[in-house]
């Protein structure tokens, strides 16, 4: 059974069809990236799968079940969790509480125990920074945790997305752009977190990303958009030659 | 169905013409208002709390400008002309104008780049400025108003008769009226002949006879009353006619301003995007201040109208009620949307005055707050306007 | 074992605190417990709407009504239940009351949430504000609550110590709030929506569960001050009550219990100690209307320079604050010679109006004061901590978090 499977799914926003009849399926541990040119649905392809938008027709399963329509925090609950291409932190929230919200769907106390302040909500809060510390420390954010969110530099906003999104403990874990605006040296870095994060904890990871050099080399499965239609899926060197993906990026030859 | 009954008991049918209209002419003013909050909403996504007191203080100027015309409380001048009524308006517009433009600088301007919610908190404390301290300094008790006599058009009015009552009803009134009179007249005749009778403790025999005069006066007049009832007068004050065409004239004159100058282009542009706006040349600040002015103006414009023609004594509370109904129809036409907010203060101006009608006139208020509920949960962006979804 | 011995200590503590209030200050004038009482009501009301305003982020400010709420239907119950039999233990009535004024105030907290689903900022702001309208002219045109003349809540009670008791539950609750993970969700929900269900935080819940807990208390708040006062009118708790409660949390600083409870105490003092002053001649002090339009002139003009100074001027700080210090100045010769020249316009000259008359003025003023300066309120999100006061004094930093070890 695959992890997670999207069958024909498509969403219309009037007479704009987003995305079309879009059919994937992903493995447990697979890397996976979906990649298309500007406008070609991917992000919105994440917005099916993690609920907030329902789609028009087709169905997204995971694990077996149907879940479209289910909205977004339970489906974070089921085990999907993501990051936003324009960054979404709580930016008045410091670095290490941005990540222990992640965390707090799977806290154990009843808000009347923490109104109380009672012993238990505080050994589960203690519980919990413990945890985010350990997420904050897999993406080299160990030393910032007291930081305003807001106050950190780009790339570390991002590193900060993938901890919180983290902390949730997914089981597939989707990341919306994650390299955007770093420079070759932090994209380095990233690659190999995003692929030590597949390779330790066995989350399964689909990418979005507009860098080919960084998908290319990350991922071992891509799929192709463009005009919300899927035209190519497979490996990255079938599809680095597949001439309708070239000419979707490059426009046809005259 | 027992309290749909239970609604419309005591309703008199007939009265809805005249409410009806009643609702025209105060949704007009409405409208007028509402067309200054949903212009500086569609430049500035600000709600303009402090519009009502601008309207407010568009009635003061008016009532300032008439004691400088010598209408004032104490002397008793006669004869006015439109020249008097006139000077008023073009006074409070223009006062207004350089109020709202004062605001705008000096209130919302430095909150630009602050989020929406501290701007409409900085809106919140002008209008409390404007309330609470116009109170102190503008004469509110007793409440001062306009004197009727400035109103060149004072106790003028036309009544147009929109159906006569059924002639069964002029019968059986007519039938009831030789009755009433011989009854009376009889009463009548024997208390002349006992002049020392007391009214109260009469004998038997004059007790019977009042009581009939008594019953039979009873009945003639509720015929009567049927047959004035029964049929559909409508009465419109001239004053309120040369209202609705003065606000008829402003919203052509902002028609135009709006879609046909230079200003006006580009205060659509601003509206549509502010930030690109500025980018392509066009300055906002002088386009933001143009914005204030008409809206500004607008209101004072009404609020001399009101305060002149319908005479409602002034407060510095006095824009409150109408503000937040105006608000609340500029919401429902779509904010941001200009002939949504003429067609949001014509459906307002309806609906209060049908309340009235129903006999809920102590809800008058609440309606405003009624509507406004209902229409943003299910039609958040009002009955033209157009609801953004949040992009993710 | 230490954490249940520390937690009793000051539990008992805050009980014989506010028991030796009552002490202190039962015997004093009505004057002067009224104004120790409503302080500590205007406490409960701004740390609950700061619950709902500044730490889950739903701009709501029609809190008046949830206060209302609580007050009439408390009010209402003990008339008529009075009416039918003696009560015997006053004290325990009024508790009672307190809990079903919270709960009555709670409905109407998730009648009034439930817009919080679907609107978001001003739209928000202005339909809490409607709905607090709606439920003052219904109150007011029920013959029954006395309509518009008011309602005689008979037996009354007075409990100080009742009152403080539940500005410290109050306080208490929001800070347990903050200091454990659960306050999270609620941080989470006022930053970022999309991101916070993203995260698997349950929206709807919070915005919910704010509006309950944050209407509940101004609603226990209701029930004491209908038992204290002995008469509520429907203008007791009009507009203007819910925006003086607005303004002492935004005044506070949104999400800054600590904040709320400063403003609250300062502005609810106010109007009172502006009644109390006396002039020279022994009456109620009187102000020139000239003077009143000099301090809003000066006022407008500090506010311009300290403006300028906090946009324009990037040297060290004790510079910055003594810019500040000459806008204050500025602002006071400003005041002399604006009055001294207002002093000729016939008009203003003549105008005496009563200082306590411009308490609301002084409100307005305050909000769009703080707004141009300082729109994150005076604690911002600062609260109050030991560890706050230790830095202090040691000029040593101690890490600041909403949530801290």
């Amino acid at each position: 059974m695959s992890l997670l499977e999207l069958e024909r799914a498509t969403i219309r926003f009037g007479g704009l069809v987003a995305v079309d009849e879009v059919s994937f399926k992903l493995q447990k541990g697979d890397l996976f990236g979906l990649i298309g040119p500007n406008g070609a649905g991917k992000t919105t392809c994440f917005n099916l799968i993690t609920g907030v938008y329902k789609p028009t027709s087709g169905s997204i399963k995971f694990r077996g079940s149907e879940i479209q329509g289910t909205p977004p925090n339970k489906i974070a609950r089921l085990g999907i969790c993501r990051t936003f291409q324009n960054i979404r932190l709580f930016p008045a929230l410091s670095v290490l509480e941005n990540v222990v919200v992640g965390g707090y769907l799977r806290h154990h106390t009843t808000l009347a125990s923490a109104l109380a302040y009672l012993p238990s909500a505080l050994k589960e809060t203690r519980r919990l920074k413990e945890e985010a510390m350990g997420y904050l420390k897999i993406l080299d954010l160990q030393d910032v945790p007291n930081a305003r969110s807001a106050d950190l530099p780009y790339g570390m906003q991002r590193r900060l997305e993938i901890a919180r999104a983290m902390a949730t403990k997914p089981e597939l874990l989707l990341l919306d752009e994650p390299a955007a605006g770093m420079n070759p040296l932090e994209k380095q870095d990233l690659m190999e977190t995003v692929r030590r994060i597949r390779d330790q904890q066995g989350i399964t990871i689909l990418v979005i990303e507009h860098d080919m050099r960084f998908v290319m080399n990350l991922c071992e499965r891509i799929v192709v958009l463009d005009h919300g239609e899927e035209i190519a899926q497979g490996a990255p060197e079938q599809i680095r030659n597949d001439p309708k993906v070239i000419s979707a990026y490059l426009g046809e030859p005259v | 169905m027992t309290i749909a009954l239970h609604l419309v008991a005591g309703v008199e049918f007939n009265t809805l013409p005249q409410q009806l209209v009643n609702g025209v002419l105060l949704g007009a003013i409405y409208a007028l208002i509402a067309l200054g909050y949903t212009m500086v909403y569609g430049v500035l996504r600000l709600i303009n709390f402090a519009h009502g007191e601008v309207y407010m203080l568009g009635a003061y100027v008016a009532l300032f400008t008439s004691y400088f015309l010598g209408f004032r409380p104490d002397q008793y001048p006669t004869g006015s002309t439109v020249a008097n009524l006139l000077i008023m308006l073009l006074a409070s517009m223009v006062v207004c104008s350089l109020v709202g433009v004062a605001i705008e600088r000096f209130a919302y301007r430095p909150m630009r780049g602050h989020s929406r919610i501290a701007s409409l908190i900085t809106a919140i404390g002008v209008s409390l400025l404007l309330q609470y301290g116009g109170a102190l300094f503008l004469p509110t008790s007793p409440p001062p108003s306009i004197s009727e006599k400035v109103n060149p058009y004072y106790g003028q009015s036309k009544t147009f008769a929109l159906a006569k009552p059924s002639p069964a009803l002029a019968q059986e009134a007519e039938k009831l009226r030789p009755a009433t009179e011989s009854a009376k007249a009889s009463y009548q005749a024997w208390l002349s002949t006992h002049p020392d009778a007391n009214e109260f403790e009469l004998p038997a025999d004059g007790k019977a006879l009042k009581t009939t005069a008594q019953d039979t006066e009873r009945k003639y007049q509720d015929a009567k009353h049927k047959l004035d009832t029964g049929g559909v007068n409508l009465i419109i004050q001239t004053g309120q006619a040369v209202m609705l065409i003065a606000t008829v004239v402003l919203m052509g004159i902002l028609t135009y301003l709006v879609l046909f100058t230079k200003a006006g282009r580009a205060m659509r542009a601003v509206a549509h995007a502010f930030d690109s706006a500025a980018l392509m040349g066009v300055n906002v600040n002088s386009i933001v201040t143009f914005t204030f002015v008409l809206g500004s103006a607008l209101a004072g414009a009404g609020a001399m109208m009101t305060a002149t023609f319908l005479g409602t004594p002034l407060s510095t509370f006095y824009g409150l009620a109408p503000g937040v109904k105006a608000f609340v129809a500029a919401v429902l036409g779509g904010i941001g949307n200009i002939p949504g907010a003429v067609l949001g203060g014509l459906l307002m101006g309806l609906a209060e005055n049908t309340v009235v009608w129903l006999g809920y006139s102590n809800y008058r208020d609440a309606i405003a707050f009624i509507v406004l509920i209902i229409v943003l949960l299910f039609k958040p962006g009002g009955l033209m306007g157009s609801s953004k979804v949040e992009k993710v | 074992m230490k954490f249940w011995g520390i937690r009793f200590v000051s539990i008992i503590i805050a009980i014989v605190a506010c028991l030796a209030l009552q002490a202190f200050e039962g015997g004093r004038s009505d004057y002067e417990q009224r104004i120790i009482v409503l302080i500590g009501l205007y406490i409960t009301l701004a740390v609950s709407l700061n619950l709902i305003n500044g730490i889950t982020g739903q701009f709501s400010i029609g809190h008046a009504a949830f206060y209302q709420v609580g007050a009439y239907l408390t009010g209402f119950l003990t008339v008529t239940y009075f009416a039918k039999q003696p009560i015997h233990n006053l004290g325990a009535w009024l508790i009672l009351m307190m809990v079903v004024g919270a709960l009555g105030a709670a409905i109407a907290g998730l009648i009034v949430g439930l817009p919080s689903l679907r609107l978001r900022g001003d739209y928000l702001a202005i339909v809490t504000l409607g709905f607090g309208e709606i439920i003052r002219i219904i109150v007011q045109n029920q013959r029954i609550l006395g309509g518009s003349y008011g309602m005689n809540v008979a037996p009354k009670y007075k409990s100080i110590a009742l009152v403080w008791m539940l500005a410290i539950f109050c306080i208490a609750v929001c800070r347990n709030l903050l200091k454990t993970a659960h306050g999270l969700p609620f941080l989470a929900v006022r930053e970022d929506e999309v991101a916070s269900s993203a995260m698997g935080v349950n929206v709807t819940r919070v915005k919910v569960t704010a509006f309950l807990l944050g209407s509940a208390f101004a609603g226990a708040a209701g029930a004491l001050l209908a038992h204290f006062e002995g008469f509520i009118t429907p203008t007791t708790f009009g507009m203007d009550v819910s925006f003086i409660i607005l303004t002492m949390v935004v005044l506070g600083g949104t999400g800054s219990i600590t904040g709320s409870v400063v403003a609250a105490a300062l502005l609810s003092y106010l109007p009172e100690y502006l009644r109390g002053l006396k002039g020279p001649d022994g009456q109620a002090l009187q102000i020139a209307g000239y003077n009143v339009v000099a301090w809003l002139i000066a006022v407008g003009v500090a506010v311009a320079l300290i403006r300028w100074a906090i946009n324009n001027y990037h040297g060290p700080k004790a510079k910055k604050y003594g810019l500040y210090v000459g806008a204050f100045l500025v602002g006071f010769v400003v005041r002399y010679v604006t009055s001294f020249g207002l002093k000729f316009i016939p008009g203003l000259a003549a105008k005496l109006i009563p200082v306590d008359q411009v308490r609301m003025l002084i409100f307005a003023v305050a909000l769009i004061v703080i707004m141009l300066l300082r729109p994150q309120g005076i604690f911002a999100h600062h609260e109050f901590s030991w560890s706050w006061v230790r830095r202090l004094f040691t000029r040593r930093p101690v890490p600041q978090t909403a949530v801290s070890a």
